[in-house]
């Protein structure tokens, strides 16, 4: 089949923090370098910049500060100034105040954002750059040659269900680079590809993810101060669960209220979204909610594994960027300032190297420099055994890091891990060999009320989500494994783990088997990472489906 | 003046046209209403102009060309550009089809003016008037003034208003023919003739009454049953998406927010729980019955009336009494 090529320097997968932050950098060097100008170009499978950004979040201003130093002249939309810090432990009923606040997760100098908004803002500024942000393109493959990486391919549009080439069939694109940099998220499928393909990944050191289900909420504007940062741990997780609950309150009675569950759970019954119902039940939370209206509902996996799962990052003709690589602080809970500082890095090197004539992996090596001179080392590398440490309990994890707080993170070696799916325990393990029985359901389910709790179903329609139907289905799946040894094993934990309803076991005439309701799919990647056969590979579905994450 | 534009398709007049009717009696506050409809100089034509004259308006205005025999969008929207820059109406006002979707923008960007669209009420304001639509499959609704010089276009949604509010005018409005130039050359579109995809194509947006299944109905064979429901009703069958997915019902016959909006003056709902995907796609119904052994089941909120009980059960019996 006969594709369009297109030609350029730079090209960059993925409008979020990162790729955002590489491309106005590339603009700024251009600008302040002269000379011929640098051919750049964003690729972003969302139909408008921001529609797939969620995060809690509280940003961290120093590289906003370092990237656009007038950020508030050019009206950065920062909500809300963090005024106050809660730390809580809940158990069932009730609650322990921290005393104070550990001085990493201290807010004060740091703001309450919506990453939607702020990628929105962002795009503004790379647009006036001049330069393209293509959005709406998926990057669905690596065009390569040999182990050098010569461009992206985007995705097809116009396939029908059965692969056909419907009416309006307008075949993907061939963009070739010089330096592709990798910013296509958390657990990106370009990234996995390379990773996959050049052996990037380390061994002992497997990446490590947690998933985060988020609501936007309208409260009355008394409730809560804005710029008031609460994060909870404990109830409803059990000590060998990682994770815990969020409110971020924001002016005008938003609230951001969201839940992190790691996704190294051991009990194959396991459900985060059940978790965070049985969160926002909880008196704290309840009394901020109550009488409010969810507004907006969505959920995205997080690159908990640190500094020393952090794959390699470059390659003949490409860089990986932001937490498609991991550069997120699991201590802090905060990643999107080091995505935008690994962008800038990877700007500063690929300006270099296409200048320079040379783009392979001995010169993009220098964005590796970068990252251990500068500041994405001084902060990632003390809390590198962070993770790992929860993985042997919530007691272990918070010793450890009290720990770190005072050695600089020393252990007596880099502390390994197995990867989260790995850790799931097969359901004679998990229940048989403890003597209890296994639960009809997930573990501790609840009906939900639909006033403060909703099932999967009615949460996923208040995430915006859409996808033309008539397409291939996104998530490829080797079912024979779901439809025999699966359910025997783990119980076909995939209803449970996806935040969005699209996996389904349906009883027909022919037995039992998997239905995926792939339209409803929120892009979390969370099925890609928790999948204990690792044989779902989310791929990109036609580009500008997905989630409209306006305000999350 | 408000002027809306009338769909007709052969001599027949899309029921529609009379929501949309209505929608403009709330709007006009005082304001005339006039009423056209496009096509070829003749006898349909003139059936069509004198149905629309029972309206309450003021006239009624057959814009008429050879050109418009059949539709194209670039035949419709020569002929309306021209007739709407003669009558100088502030309000253009269309029913939200799928024949308005192909040509309303492009006749609204033709003549570099502000359209509204999939309207689903109208807000007086303190002056302006605001027009509500639907935004993010119905979870929020805007409030959307339009600007700019008139006239301003407005499509309504289908269902959002009753047809049977349109009122009527004590004798028949006047009719007049208006022709236009329509250059034939400069229309690029060829219409063929209509074809249908399935062999029995189901219009559900046109059913007065509509019984609809869930997974409820549990095995394929039990839609016989609803089958029967609905013959006895003079209904139209329906599914919610997880009978279509499943095959059982083809996908036309999907009612919710990846299928069919539909707003028949009878929903009956069998085993079908409600979830917000399928009641965005049913709840403007006049009348909406839910059957379902679930009692906190969510249909029950938006339900006129409802039965919490086997449907196995409950079903035959009504067959049974209507059948007497």
């Amino acid at each position: 089949m006969e594709r369009e090529t297109l030609e350029v320097d730079v090209l960059i997968v993925g409008g979020g923090p990162a790729g955002l932050s590489a491309a106005l950098r590339l603009g700024q060097l251009q600008k302040a370098a002269g000379g011929e100008p640098l051919a750049v170009a964003v690729l972003e499978k969302a139909r408008e910049a921001g529609a797939h950004m969620l995060s809690g979040a509280v940003l961290d201003p120093s590289t906003l500060g370092d990237l656009v130093p007038d950020f508030e002249a050019k009206g950065a939309p920062l909500a809300a100034a963090v005024r106050e810090d809660r730390i809580y432990f809940l158990t069932p009923h009730g609650k322990i105040k921290f005393p104070f606040t550990p001085p990493p997760l201290a807010n004060h100098g740091n703001y309450v954002i919506s990453v939607n908004k702020f990628v929105k803002w962002l795009s503004g500024l790379v647009e006036d750059e001049g330069i393209d942000l293509f959005t709406g393109f998926p990057g669905a493959d690596l065009l390569m040659d040999g182990e050098t990486v010569v461009g992206v391919r985007t995705g097809d549009r116009g396939v029908g269900k059965r692969g056909e080439h419907r009416a309006t069939f307008d075949p993907g694109v061939e963009i070739r680079a010089k330096v592709t940099i990798l910013a296509d998220g958390v657990r990106g499928n370009l990234t996995k590809q390379l990773i996959r393909r050049l052996q990037l990944g380390h061994r002992d050191h497997p990446q490590l993810f947690a998933i985060g289900i988020k609501e936007l909420w309208d409260v009355p504007a008394d409730r809560l101060t804005a710029g008031t940062v609460i994060h909870t741990m404990g109830y409803p997780l059990r000590s060998d669960e990682f994770g815990g609950g969020f409110i971020y309150a924001m002016p005008e009675g938003q609230v951001a209220c969201g839940f992190v569950a790691g996704l190294d759970y051991r009990d194959p019954m396991f459900d985060p979204h059940v978790a965070f119902n049985h969160f926002k039940r909880h008196p704290l939370v309840k009394d901020i909610l109550n009488g409010g209206q969810m507004v907006r509902y969505g959920a995205k996996a997080l690159p908990e594994g640190g500094w020393y799962t952090i794959p390699r990052c470059y390659a003949d003709g490409a860089l990986i960027v932001g937490d498609a690589a991991g550069f997120m602080n699991s201590l802090r809970l905060k990643g999107i300032h080091l995505a935008m500082r690994s962008g800038m890095h990877a700007a500063d090197t690929a300006f270099d190297a296409v200048r320079a004539g040379d783009t392979t992996a001995a010169r993009l090596r220098q964005f590796e420099t970068r990252i251990n001179e500068g500041p994405i080392r001084r902060e990632l590398y003390p809390v590198r055994n962070v993770h790992q440490a929860f993985g042997s309990g919530l007691l272990a994890g918070l010793a450890y890091s009290g720990l770190a707080l005072v050695t600089g993170g020393w252990w007596f070696k880099p502390m390994r891990s197995a990867p989260g799916h790995d850790r799931m325990e097969k359901l004679f393990e998990y229940y048989g060999r403890r003597g209890r029985r296994i639960p009809e359901g997930a573990t501790n389910a609840m009906r939900p009320d639909r006033q403060l709790t909703f099932d999967k179903l009615t949460n996923v329609h208040y995430s915006g989500t859409r996808h033309d139907e008539d397409q291939p289905v996104h998530l490829l799946v080797q079912t024979d494994v779901c439809h025999t040894i699966c359910t025997e094993e783990y119980g076909n934990p995939c209803q449970r783990f996806c935040p969005a309803n699209v996996y389904e076991i349906i009883a027909d005439a022919a037995g039992k088997k998997l239905q995926i309701n792939a339209s409803n799919c929120v892009h979390c990647k969370t099925c890609d990472i928790m999948d204990p056969y690792q044989v779902i590979t989310w791929v990109t579905p036609e580009g500008g489906g997905g989630p409209q994450y306006d305000g999350m | 003046m408000i002027l809306v534009i009338a769909e007709q398709r052969d001599g027949k007049l899309n029921p529609a046209t009379w929501e949309t009717v209505a929608a403009v009696q709330q709007l006009a506050a005082g304001q005339p209403v006039a009423i056209a409809v496009a096509g070829a100089a003749g006898r349909e034509l003139q059936k069509v102009a004198a149905e629309l004259a029972a309206a309450a308006v003021q006239e009624v205005i057959a814009i008429e060309s050879p050109a418009l025999e059949r539709y194209t969008p670039d035949g419709y929207v020569a002929g309306l550009q021209a007739a709407i820059s003669e009558l100088a109406p502030s309000v253009v006002a269309l029913p939200h089809t799928y024949q308005t979707r192909d040509f309303a923008p492009k006749l609204a960007a033709r003549m570099d003016r502000a359209i509204v669209t999939d309207v689903t009420g109208i807000k007086k304001a303190g002056g302006a008037d605001a027009f509500a639509r639907p935004m993010f499959q119905g979870k929020l609704t805007a409030d959307v003034v339009p600007q700019g010089p008139v006239p301003h276009f407005v499509t309504f949604q289908i269902g959002a208003f009753r047809a049977d509010q349109a009122s009527r005018g004590a004798s028949p409005a006047p009719v007049r023919a208006m022709a236009v130039e329509v250059d034939a050359a400069a229309v690029r579109q060829q219409p063929e003739a209509p074809f249908q995809e399935a062999k029995q194509a189901v219009d559900l947006s046109q059913a007065a009454r509509i019984v609809s299944v869930g997974r409820g109905i549990k095995e394929q064979s039990n839609i016989a049953m609803a089958r029967q429901l609905a013959e006895a009703l003079g209904a139209e069958l329906a599914a919610s998406r997880p009978i279509c997915d499943a095959g059982w019902l083809p996908m036309e016959r999907q009612v919710g927010s990846s299928g069919q909006t539909v707003a028949p003056k009878l929903y009956v709902a069998l085993g079908i729980s409600g979830a917000i995907q399928h009641l965005v796609g049913m709840k403007g119904s006049s009348v909406i019955v839910a059957i379902n052994k679930d009692p906190d089941a969510p249909i029950f909120e938006v339900a006129d009336f409802g039965i919490v009980g086997d449907l196995f059960e409950i079903v035959p019996a009504i067959v049974a009494e209507l059948q007497k």
